[in-house]
């Protein structure tokens, strides 16, 4: 992540910090955030060439619109035509997600047509259908969808009944495979919000299998919300995210920078509730100078990624970030650059504090210990988090902007020893800090499971929450059952939703068992994790 | 009666002590690092121990609604062990630690060579710190180890506001007070002081610049001494406020010069708490469930 260590082209900086899962397979648990570009956007390329340029650029993934250059999904061979693009990706390290939005794919005359809410439905499910069966045989666990627009003098309510038997007719296919449905809210179309999609989700029983993508350019344009808030608004509905700027009222895919879109909060709100799959570019209008672009939005994803987590951006205003040096970007800061409760004083100590640790790395040993006593110890959600378990504390945020301060070269240097010699609230602010500056897993995961052996609640918050999908599936199960046993809240395991699986309810339902049998009281946590519907996913 | 004990070993107490601490007003001590009852071997085991200290004994008294903090040294008698002394190397990275509020226990034990160079060092740590030190008195030849001690305290430049000279009694309490040291006082079941010895020198030297602490640990001590000494005090003629300047102001103004006293009410601990009623999770303590934990 540091700005000067640039790749071999001496154009993009290295992002080895950013990219700590292992590239060949496309399940295993990465930290942080995981960038792909869709080959929507590279619509003048053969799809082998944009696989390479996409992967060499540094992304981790594809969002692949089925197409008739693109995987032509009526394709005679289409058999050996995947096999051969799942041997590409892999060999390319790149994870995939499955798109359908192809323009004249169905019909050479309509664009987008049929939809899930014309006359001819029965085409579109055949072709989702056929989608999801791609979608499997490639490995990608996600296959994305839109509605629809309505069709001039439709019936809105009989148009709704009919979207939604249509998505009842591919659950299944989906279900069997093991592949999610993203319901895609897309402006213009009778799913035009996340809250419309949220509604059919529910009309269908909230089935497990169906999930929502969401395309933050969108929210900008049509929501009444930013995009963070859609973001944390769908949590553990979010399959499949895209990524693009957009303006108020305008459905236009821009590249970042362009719109509106406050980038860095939306990393930061991804980050925040654990979204475990691709976020992807989508910009299908700049096919022209596909690579240009791919480059520049990296470039641009990369600088948002270091600047929420960079304390230096943040102005006394209130943690809104300052544009960028060559004016590109206008970033605020999430979860890291604006604690709430930090005060003048406090904001002032850990300006110079950060600058101290960028001139001078060592500095993090003696700031890092001061912290609480300079910038205070509060809750920085105090009415529904007064022991900070879910979100933290002042001085957690002000030491993870600290270490957002080290290069990686130092931020793997001190770490090990800031946790070792920390006392709680310093081993606290480490653990937080892991996921947003991208510490190593090799650096990272041991002091996790410090902490996780631990009895300090605080600690063990800490420590279940975006980094620990590092953790290997037994010790991230036990991790979730002993915050159920000693009380933190489950909200403080990030991403628990994604992650619960059947081994996690059995021994869940075996602690509850136990529990009842001793005349105790079942936790509410446990009830919940137990109840929730994304059972079996 | 709100009480600050400055001077208890809870690493050593179970839970029941800090539910009657707190009972009895107990909501703020300090726990200075001294020796086990098994001697150390290896300077790992004095750091699991300061890590201890700074961690999970502060979690421990929170979900108590007490207040931790610590005072971190090389204690006297392991001076003598040179497989301990290393350990002076680490401390500075623990005095740098919020909650850490002075250096100590240093002092003398057997008042050997090695004692008076390991206390003359840490001495200089304590102003290179800008912190206070608790200052241990030894329990052979008190007298004349305590007059020794304030000879090294006076060498060393210390300003003596910022000394406290631990485990006075009658024959050493005067020149201490003469000193300008701050004048520990630990009171016990048998040994050292008793309650009622301790209001009788209240009464001959006055309240200021005292301090009075249970010092419980491994061995018979009492957690509750702090609360006994503050009856007998106002069964013996002195005011609520004298008790409280005892009890908590002077160890306030002592402790507090180092800047990293944290005295804000615990969350759960507060009648602010009740609002949280209704929702378990967001009850601050939930000592059920952590005392389950522990185990």
């Amino acid at each position: 992540m540091s700005p000067g260590s640039g790749s071999a082209d001496g154009v993009l900086p290295d992002l080895s910090g950013l990219r700590l899962g292992s590239a060949d397979d496309a399940v295993s648990p990465h930290v942080g955030l995981r960038f792909g570009y869709g080959t929507n956007g590279f619509a003048n390329h053969r799809l082998d060439d944009a696989l390479a340029v996409i992967a060499d650029l540094g992304y981790d993934g594809v969002a692949l619109t089925l197409d008739h250059h693109h995987l032509d999904p009526f394709a005679p061979d289409l058999a050996a035509q995947v096999d051969r693009v799942r041997g590409r990706l892999g060999a390319l390290g790149l994870d995939v997600v499955v798109e359908t939005g192809a323009r004249y794919l169905l019909d050479p005359r309509t664009k987008h047509h049929p939809t899930l809410v014309s006359a001819d439905v029965a085409r579109r499910v055949d072709f989702l259908r056929r989608a999801v069966r791609i979608a499997a045989d490639l490995g990608a666990r996600c296959v994305s969808f839109w509605s629809g627009v309505l069709p001039a003098g439709a019936d809105p309510a009989a148009a709704w009944v009919q979207l939604r038997a249509a998505v009842a007719e591919v659950l299944p296919d989906a279900e069997d495979r093991g592949v999610v449905l993203g319901l895609e809210p897309e402006p213009g179309h009778l799913v035009q919000r996340l809250a419309d999609a949220l509604a059919l989700r529910r009309d269908l029983g909230s089935p497990a299998a169906l999930g929502v993508t969401l395309d933050v350019g969108h929210c900008v344009a049509v929501e009444p919300v930013d995009a963070a808030a859609c973001i944390r608004e769908a949590a553990e509905l979010l399959v499949n995210v895209q990524l693009d700027d957009m303006l108020p009222g305008v459905h236009e895919h821009l590249e970042f920078g362009e719109g509106e879109l406050d980038l860095g909060a939306t990393l930061a709100a991804l980050t925040d509730v654990g979204y475990p799959g691709l976020a992807a570019v989508e910009l299908p209008r700049h096919s022209h100078a596909a690579p240009d672009v791919a480059a520049r939005s990296r470039t641009a994803l990369q600088r948002a990624v270091r600047m929420f987590a960079a304390p230096g951006r943040v102005s006394a205003a209130g943690g809104r970030v300052l544009a960028d040096s060559d004016g590109v970007l206008a970033v605020s800061g999430g979860m890291l650059a604006d604690p709430a409760g930090l005060d003048d004083p406090g904001r002032a100590w850990l300006d110079r504090g950060a600058a101290a640790v960028r001139d001078e790395p060592a500095a993090i040993r003696t700031l890092f210990p001061a912290a609480g006593r300079e910038v205070g110890r509060a809750p920085t959600h105090p009415e529904t988090d007064p022991q900070g378990l879910v979100h933290g504390t002042v001085d957690d945020a002000a030491r993870v902007r600290l270490l957002g301060a080290l290069d990686p070269d130092a931020l793997a240097a001190e770490v090990p020893d800031l946790y070792r010699y920390g006392d709680d609230a310093e081993k606290r602010g480490v653990l937080r800090g892991l996921a947003p500056t991208g510490v190593p897993a090799g650096i990272g995961v041991p002091l996790v499971q410090d902490a996780l052996r631990a009895n300090d609640i605080r600690l063990v918050a800490a420590a279940m929450g975006p980094y620990a999908t590092n953790l290997d599936d037994h010790s991230w199960r036990h991790g979730v059952l002993k915050c159920l046993f000693v009380g933190v809240p489950l909200d403080a395991v990030a991403g628990w939703r994604h992650r619960a699986d059947p081994e996690l309810r059995r021994m869940v339902a075996d602690y509850a068992a136990e529990r009842t049998a001793a005349g105790r009281e079942v936790p509410a946590d446990a009830r919940r994790l137990l109840a929730d519907p994304q059972e079996g996913a | 009666m709100r009480i600050f004990d400055p001077h208890i070993h809870m690493t050593s107490r179970t839970t029941d002590d800090y539910q009657a601490m707190h009972a009895a007003g107990v909501r703020a001590l300090v726990e200075p690092a001294f020796w086990l009852g098994q001697p150390r071997t290896t300077v790992g085991s004095f750091t699991d121990y300061f890590d201890g200290l700074i961690g999970w004994e502060r979690f421990r008294a929170a979900q108590f609604g007490i207040r931790h903090h610590c005072t971190i040294a090389l204690n006297p008698k392991e001076a003598n062990d040179p497989r301990c002394v290393e350990v002076l190397d680490v401390l500075p990275r623990y005095l740098a630690k919020d909650g850490v509020v002075a250096v100590g226990e240093v002092g003398y034990d057997s008042m050997t060579p090695a004692e008076d160079e390991v206390f003359a060092r840490q001495l200089q740590l304590a102003i290179e710190h800008r912190l206070p030190v608790l200052v241990h008195t030894p329990h052979r030849d008190k007298a004349n180890g305590t007059t020794r001690t304030l000879d090294v305290v006076r060498e060393s430049g210390i300003d003596p506001a910022l000394v406290v000279v631990d485990h006075l009694n009658e024959v050493t309490v005067g020149m201490v007070a003469d000193s300008g040291c701050w004048m520990g006082f630990s009171i016990y079941p048998d040994t050292k002081m008793d309650e009622h010895r301790m209001v009788a020198i209240l009464r001959e030297h006055g309240t200021a610049r005292v301090l009075v602490n249970s010092a419980a640990d491994w061995g018979r001590s009492d957690p509750l001494k702090t609360a006994k000494t503050g009856r007998a005090m106002l069964d013996g003629g002195f005011t609520e406020a004298q008790v409280d300047a005892v009890l908590w102001a002077n160890p306030v103004g002592f402790y507090g010069q180092s800047g990293r006293l944290n005295l804000d009410e615990l969350p759960g601990f507060t009648g602010a708490a009740e609002t949280f009623s209704g929702n378990s999770v967001l009850r601050g303590a939930r000592p059920d469930v952590v005392l389950e934990a522990e185990r």
